[in-house]
């Protein structure tokens, strides 16, 4: 899952984003409001941690004019405002979730992960696709109950297919889930995933659509 | 309140009714013998008077030959009865009133003693006026009980003591009413602070407060400001502290757990690392708060002479260090000694502040220039830098508590300006923040008379 997270200060940020990396996301940093505007216009980011007392453009500014570009990627505030009024106010600009500093880091990406379950609108913490389910906090997989060991772009790329299970997603799609900033993606890094994920979770599971992109099919085809 | 035994009203009321009683039996006592002694004189001389009448009606009817016979004097008076008379011819009683004795009511035994005596007779205490008559074998005696005077004296006493008796009652009755109006202002205020809730800190309205009580209620209104302002600047203590730690807080958690879980050795130091830092930046936010906090709740501080030039040089020498680590490269200018009147830790404080906002906002390699000397008899501390300089239209922001210059890639408090100008107000200092025509950077002039001799506080 990759993450825009939104934080002037720097040791927090850098330990915000030092923190998620290790719990398996994938971290964008910006440090002021104007330049997480333009990225959250800019990229499909899977969700989005957002300080408000951000310079030049204030965190609440950056959600209000998100939302009115109909921008849905779901918005964790992350903010040292804990008056009820500052709750309701963020609540109410468009965050899907107001946590006020301190946060536990495993409790930051447990809300980030429940979410972008919500945006998805799966009701269960694990993301099931035929016999294959996947469990994002424990960052496990089994098919048909049997362990199944994946590497971390595996993961994540079949993260991001059974989130959007049953669209067609493009290559150039699935590289912005997939790499953060200043990670080299090669030119068919996506199709080499894709191959091992077919091999170790057989082949009926992602489609190809020539031309177009990838797509998962949640239920098994009907014989 | 306490109880009625220390009563301003009781107290008053008790105070005035028994000076007013000690004064009327004081008055009585004086009127008594006053009365009795002009009573006496009066009484006394009609006892003379009347010796004499018979002393003359004596020399005219000696012949007479009614030796040792009682003549009935008519009572023609109600306090008759009470007078006899004798009158001796040759030792021998040639008349008497009916109520006189036998023998002389006066000198019995003794000799004769003209003038007036107090005896005992039958029991009874007589007032007798003894003279001779015209020739000296005659000896008249008049006497009156003083019983009966007594009886005048008490006469003309109960028609000035009754009076006085009765109005003393109405008096305390009119005294309370008096008093208890009087005293209604200190009554209203007692019940008006009774009722107030104990947190409320508004002004005490009191109309019409009398002279006596009127610098009372100034002093608590005055009391209620300045503890409103305490509790205010307390309450924004607590709320400015507990926001803004958050921030360092929420950065020394997440390092703390990065460095927790991560297995990388480098990764893992940078993390204690950057922990480390937080926890830095955390007690240099809080030192500042609580000088910031101090500087507001505090009065006047305690000023004494110094040598600014001594205090500016000290500071420049603990900050140098860090200039040098960023290849700055910092000088002072303070050849004279300047004495001024301060408070030597809250200018050491604003000293510092300034040139280690210099320090800290000026790049590698800049050139800072701190300058103390006297002009046109102010007292002037300059700091320039060559640093990037703050725009016209932040300048005035300046001072805001929390107000941060966004993008500078430092991480102030946001307090150090408004503690500046704290100090400096109060040391009736102007703070002056401009370009620096030397250095090309920011320049902030502290200036104000600061007189050595304490006139300035």
């Amino acid at each position: 899952m990759r993450i825009l997270l939104a934080e002037d200060d720097s040791l927090l940020g850098d330990g915000l984003r030092a923190g998620l990396r290790q719990l398996g996301f994938q971290v964008d940093w910006v440090r002021d409001g104007e330049a997480a505007e333009r990225e959250l216009r800019a990229q499909p980011y899977t969700a989005a941690v957002l300080d408000l007392g951000l310079p030049r453009k204030d965190g609440l500014q950056v959600l209000a004019a998100i939302r009115q570009a109909r921008i849905a990627t779901p918005v964790l505030v992350l903010t040292a405002r804990d008056t009820v009024p500052d709750r309701i106010r963020g609540l109410d600009t468009g965050a899907d979730d107001y946590v006020v500093k301190p946060v536990d880091l495993h409790e930051l990406a447990a809300r980030l992960r429940a979410l972008v379950r919500r945006a998805h609108g799966q009701p269960q913490e694990c993301l099931t696709a035929q016999d294959v389910v996947l469990d994002p906090a424990s960052r496990t997989v089994r098919r048909s109950d049997v362990p199944i060991a994946l590497s971390t772009r595996e993961f994540d790329l079949l993260q991001a297919f059974m989130l959007s299970a049953g669209r067609v997603l493009s290559r150039e799609q699935l590289e912005q889930q997939l790499y953060s900033w200043g990670q080299e993606v090669d030119s068919n890094a996506i199709e080499v995933h894709i191959h091992n994920l077919r091999r170790k979770l057989g082949s009926n599971l992602i489609h190809t659509v020539r031309g177009v992109g990838y797509m998962l099919q949640r239920e098994a085809p009907s014989a | 309140m306490t109880p009625a035994s220390h009563s301003l009203q009781r107290r008053l009321l008790m105070l005035v009714l028994g000076v007013v009683a000690s004064v009327w039996v004081a008055t009585a006592v004086l009127t008594w013998f006053d009365a009795r002694h002009e009573l006496d004189e009066l009484l006394d001389g009609h006892l003379a008077q009347a010796a004499a009448i018979l002393v003359v009606q004596q020399g005219q009817e000696m012949g007479d030959d009614n030796h040792g016979q009682g003549v009935d004097a008519p009572s023609l008076h109600r306090y008759a009865p009470k007078v006899a008379f004798q009158v001796f011819h040759e030792g021998r009683l040639a008349m008497r009133s009916a109520n006189a004795p036998q023998q002389p009511m006066a000198g019995a035994n003794d000799d004769f003693k003209a003038g007036f005596e107090t005896v005992q007779i039958e029991g009874a205490a007589w007032r007798v006026f003894s003279a001779y008559g015209s020739e000296s074998d005659v000896q008249v005696y008049v006497g009156e009980e003083t019983h009966s005077r007594a009886n005048i004296l008490w006469a003309v006493l109960r028609s000035t003591l009754l009076p006085m008796a009765v109005a003393l009652p109405l008096l305390a009755l009119a005294l309370w009413w008096a008093i208890h109006r009087s005293v209604a202002p200190m009554r209203r205020l007692g019940l008006t602070l009774a009722r107030r809730q104990p947190d409320a800190l508004d002004p005490l309205a009191l109309d019409g407060a009398p002279a006596e009580i009127a610098p009372m209620v100034d002093a608590l209104n005055g009391l209620f400001e300045r503890i409103g302002g305490l509790i205010e600047s307390e309450r924004r203590f607590t709320a400015d502290a507990s926001h803004e730690l958050r921030t360092p807080i929420a950065a020394i958690r997440a390092q703390a757990q990065v460095a927790l879980g991560e297995a990388d050795d480098a990764l893992r130091r940078h993390a204690l690392n950057q922990t480390l830092e937080g926890c830095d930046r955390a007690i240099h936010l809080v030192d500042q708060l609580l000088t910031l906090s101090r500087l507001e709740a505090s009065a006047v501080p305690v000023m004494a002479d110094l040598d600014l030039s001594a205090l500016v040089r000290q500071v420049v020498a603990d900050v140098a260090p860090k200039a040098i680590g960023k290849g700055q490269s910092l000088e002072l200018d303070a050849a004279e000694a300047v004495m001024v009147s301060g408070n030597a830790t809250l200018l050491t404080v604003l000293v510092r502040n300034l040139v280690d906002n210099a320090v800290r906002y000026s790049p590698h390699a800049a050139h800072i220039r701190v300058t103390v000397q006297r002009r046109n008899g102010q007292v002037c501390l300059q700091v320039d830098d060559s640093g990037p300089g703050v725009p016209e239209s932040v300048r005035k922001r300046l001072g805001e508590r929390f107000f941060r210059i966004t993008g500078t890639g430092e991480s102030g408090s946001g307090l150090g300006w408004s503690i500046v100008r704290r100090i400096a107000t109060v040391h009736r200092m102007t703070l002056q923040v401009d370009h620096s025509a030397e250095l090309g950077g920011l320049a902030v002039l502290v200036s104000g008379t600061l007189q050595a001799d304490g006139r300035s506080h």
